[in-house]
């Protein structure tokens, strides 16, 4: 690996002089090593830096780019990238050493690493094409099945363009998702926006991490916020957040209520937003679902949404190249009184129980609105008789270590099973409730995928 | 393979009917239907054994039979973790 001496031919984005923290060091975004890099490319990030350091450069450069983490490209899909006409472009450990080593010398602003496209870490393509300059491929979270490439824009991911108050973002998502690119494109591209980068093995520890550098503005996936709020929501409560935003897997009303304990004062928003669609939905009145009398109401400039067939569809100005028009999302919905909920996948939500169809979203939402339970995860099991169970797991609250508390009861299955019978019809009540005691969590920061 | 005797999964029958608030008798010729034992119940037992012996039951093996009293559902499962 080389280092080289930057060489911009482009003037830098408009937030270049954030600040962002990554790994620890207190960086700007022009402080970032730079890559070389030919288009089409394949950057399979190892670190948050290479992954910043990646989107800096198409920012600059324009460079034709698929940005992700190395661990979910495997072999298969490595290549079919280079069928696809990539490079497929491995940014390894040795970058970071070597950029670390720059900024370490006080030499940083200038220093970089060349990843070049013929280098031993690069995988040629197959079948070599043109470059589309100005093209950003993301791969969708693969939630129905292997994951696909959905084409954007810079300018199609930067969905906030309004003057912002400015604010310390943590970024907890994997390098190259949606969600990513959202807290990304709003740093590069509004001045005042900073960044605190998470890497996965600090998922546990980040209250401390953004406290020290007084971040007031978070967005994770409802099981992103309940593993905060379980490992330790005292630590949470330390953090100076004005701005919480949840996204990314169905939000739940006991979520937002918990959130709005710890942070009473805070605007707490979800967001609807995939790769297929981009940024459809956003609420700020701290209720589970959008209002109904949203559907179905045309805006310039702004998303459609309908519901057809028990699932949402959304017409979206911020879509993928090529979804232009209606598209079915895939997520399953409900309308319940003046709200419209997002239960789950159509795929997965839908539980049938001796022709008995139940929503394990809604069972979901049944567990986790006991005092005693911070996460659920509910699914249909194979049964005589019925064909389908439905059947959870569950993380319970951490106990209050408060005297005034008192003591709980414990929470066993069958306490649980009484819970969801006095609030559900007898064929969705679950009858197998295993009882775990960490929240599962995936790179995508969800736990239902 | 782990496999429960009809006394254990004796318990687990009266563990799924204390959950529903339901007793379970004694006497192996009481009626499903009058001990309040259903369809659910019924598929929960059998998870139950599943989770018991870590073995997944084939309830394609046998063929359909009348299940009407408590042993019916006991014989029946013992005899389906020997299929």
């Amino acid at each position: 690996m080389s280092v080289a001496t930057a060489h911009r031919a482009a003037p830098h984005p408009a937030g270049a002089d954030n600040r962002i923290v990554v790994d620890g060091t207190v960086l700007t975004w022009r402080d970032l090593p730079e890559l070389t890099l030919a288009g089409p490319a394949a950057v399979l990030a190892h670190s948050a830096r290479d992954a910043l350091a990646a989107a800096r450069h198409h920012a600059v450069h324009g460079t034709e780019l698929l940005l992700s983490t190395a661990s979910r490209v495997d072999p298969a899909m490595r290549d079919e990238l280079r069928d696809a006409g990539f490079t497929v472009i491995d940014a390894d450990a040795d970058a970071d050493a070597d950029a670390d080593a720059d900024v370490a010398a006080g030499t940083g602003v200038a220093a970089g690493v060349e990843v070049a496209a013929d280098s031993a870490d690069a995988a040629a393509p197959a079948r070599p094409r043109p470059a589309d300059p100005g093209r950003l491929w993301l791969l969708t979270s693969g939630s129905t099945g292997r994951p696909k490439r959905v084409g954007h824009t810079l300018e199609s991911l930067t969905t906030v363009r309004g003057h912002q108050p400015s604010r310390t973002w943590l970024c907890p998502y994997a390098p190259g998702t949606y969600a990513w690119w959202q807290v990304v494109t709003l740093s590069l591209t509004q001045p005042g926006q900073h960044l605190v980068v998470i890497e996965p093995d600090q998922l546990d520890d980040w209250p401390a991490l953004a406290a020290a550098h007084g971040v007031d503005a978070a967005s994770g996936t409802p099981t992103f916020w309940r593993r905060a709020l379980h490992h330790d929501p005292a630590a949470l409560a330390r953090v100076p957040l004005r701005q919480l935003t949840l996204g990314g897997e169905p939000v739940d009303q006991a979520i937002l209520d918990r959130l709005r304990e710890v942070f009473p004062a805070s605007r707490i928003s979800w967001i609807y937003a995939s790769s297929e669609v981009g940024a459809a939905i956003v609420v700020h009145d701290g209720r589970a679902g959008f209002p109904v009398d949203w559907l179905d109401r045309a805006a310039p400039g702004r998303p459609t949404l309908g519901v057809r067939d028990g699932e949402l569809v959304v017409t979206s100005p911020y879509h993928g190249a090529g979804l232009d028009g209606p598209v079915r999302t895939g997520d399953r919905v409900q309308i319940v009184d003046d709200r419209v909920l997002i239960t789950g996948r159509l795929d997965s939500d839908e539980i049938n129980v001796g022709g008995s169809k139940v929503s394990a979203g809604l069972v979901r939402d049944v567990l986790t609105g006991h005092p005693q339970v911070a996460w659920a995860r509910v699914t249909g099991r194979r049964a005589p008789l019925l064909g389908h169970m439905v059947v959870a797991e569950v993380v319970p609250t951490p106990a209050d270590p408060s005297p005034a508390a008192g003591p709980l009861p414990a929470l066993d299955e069958a306490a649980l099973v009484r819970w969801c019978a006095d609030r559900l019809p007898e064929y969705a009540v679950p009858r197998r409730i295993r009882v775990l005691t960490e929240i599962p969590v995936k790179e995508t920061l969800k736990s239902d995928v | 393979m782990k496999e429960l005797s009809r006394a254990q999964i004796r318990d687990l029958m009266g563990e799924v009917l204390k959950n529903q608030g339901k007793v379970l008798p004694d006497d192996d010729a009481a009626d499903l239907r009058e001990v309040g034992f259903r369809s659910l119940d019924f598929s929960e037992l059998a998870l139950r054994v599943e989770d018991e012996t870590g073995e997944e039951l084939n309830f394609d093996a046998p063929g359909l039979r009348r299940i009407a009293t408590v042993g019916d559902v006991l014989d029946f499962l013992v005899e389906l973790q020997r299929q």
